[in-house]
């Protein structure tokens, strides 16, 4: 089946991430467009999930913004996160259940997807039991939370390529204390890839683990009527 | 995939039983509760509560999903299941016994003979090749 995937250049503040996630829901229970992922960067941000628990997050807001980052809740669920420049994130808007591919679980799917990137550059990542997300002998090196409204699939994973990963000091992630962050970079170090590399594999991987046929819209490509339609010409742009 | 070929479904994964009394209980099919993974948290809704068909009602949180829950008919709830508070996971290891989450009784009790009965259900998910 035919899906969108969608390569935003321009980092996305986190509440336009949000909204556009909503209009892309919308017009997909409407039929109006396929399954659609994007593919984004936001400025540096902690989310809370659905419940906001906020136990998580070392600092008060204010605190947070004095280092650049702001804080928002998220609907989706999971714990306490951090995303921020160099750091891959996944949005898949998709309904599930139409696919044979979704039969072993969103969650173990796109677990699946980092894995196999990770593995694309040279790092060996794994499951562990009951710890949802990607991890590496090094710590997680991506994190998964996402929300489901009439199963059609909203939030999902981001996946650390050379993210400042002194963002994580901020907070408590996914709640775990003493659980370490990694990313590419610092698994990597000079070799490490760039987030549009990362993106391309994470795109293919995602392709094959979830049963969608992607196409790809990158900057310069035409963008799908449909879709430029719900696209913010601001603060969500294709082009960086 | 458990699809009990007594119950009437909807596209969002409910399940629904019409008791004798007039009464319609009602969970998340097995394959729900199998892409949420385990789950922690419930949300019920209050008794008495009138809702609208398709309306939403519950939400239903694992470790890394939160989805919301939805009315397949209109109604009132009736009761909700308290042991789900404690016990989030009954969904997980019993989705159509002890996991039901909560009961209506329906504005329209013929409107639950207009949902997805298991063979019209079992043609909408996927089936798991293992």
């Amino acid at each position: 089946m035919k899906a969108w995937a969608v390569f935003l250049d321009a980092p996305v503040p986190y509440a336009a991430g949000v909204a556009l996630q909503e209009r892309l829901h919308a017009a997909r229970l409407a039929e109006a467009i396929p399954d659609t992922v994007l593919f984004l960067e936001h400025p540096p941000v902690v989310t809370l999930g659905q419940r906001g628990r906020d136990d998580g997050v070392r600092l008060p807001p204010e605190a947070l913004r004095a280092h650049g980052v702001e804080l928002a809740r998220a609907s989706r669920g999971g714990n306490v996160t951090f995303h921020g420049p160099g750091q891959c994130v996944l949005y898949p808007i998709l309904r599930l259940g139409a696919h044979e591919a979704d039969a072993h679980g969103y969650l173990h799917n796109l677990e699946e997807v980092a894995l196999r990137t990770a593995a694309d550059f040279g790092v060996q990542a794994f499951r562990r039991a009951g710890m949802n997300g990607a991890w590496t002998d090094d710590g997680k090196l991506a994190a998964i939370g996402f929300r489901l409204k009439r199963w059609v699939t909203l939030h999902g994973m981001s996946f650390n390529v050379n993210v400042d990963l002194a963002g994580f000091d901020l907070i408590i992630p996914c709640g775990l204390a003493g659980e370490r962050v990694s990313s590419l970079a610092r698994l990597l170090g000079a070799a490490c890839p760039g987030v549009a590399q990362v993106r391309e594999r994470l795109a293919h991987h995602f392709a094959l683990v979830c049963g969608r046929e992607l196409d790809i819209v990158r900057a310069g490509d035409p963008v799908p009527s449909a879709l430029a339609a719900l696209l913010d010409p601001v603060e969500t742009r294709i082009s960086g | 995939m458990n699809v009990p070929t007594e119950l009437r479904y909807t596209k969002t994964h409910e399940w629904v039983r019409l008791d004798k009394n007039g009464v319609a209980t009602i969970g998340i099919t097995d394959f729900a509760q199998e892409q949420l993974g385990d789950l922690t948290y419930v949300e019920l809704p209050g008794v008495g509560d009138n809702v609208e068909a398709q309306s939403d009602v519950a939400v239903v949180e694992s470790v890394k999903a939160a989805a919301d829950i939805y009315a397949p008919v209109a109604g009132t709830i009736s009761e909700i299941n308290k042991k789900l508070e404690e016990q989030p996971e009954l969904i997980n290891s019993d989705p159509f016994g002890d996991g039901w989450i909560f009961k209506l009784r329906p504005d329209d009790p013929s409107e639950i003979d207009m949902l997805l009965d298991a063979d019209g259900y079992e043609d909408m998910i996927p089936e798991s090749e293992e």
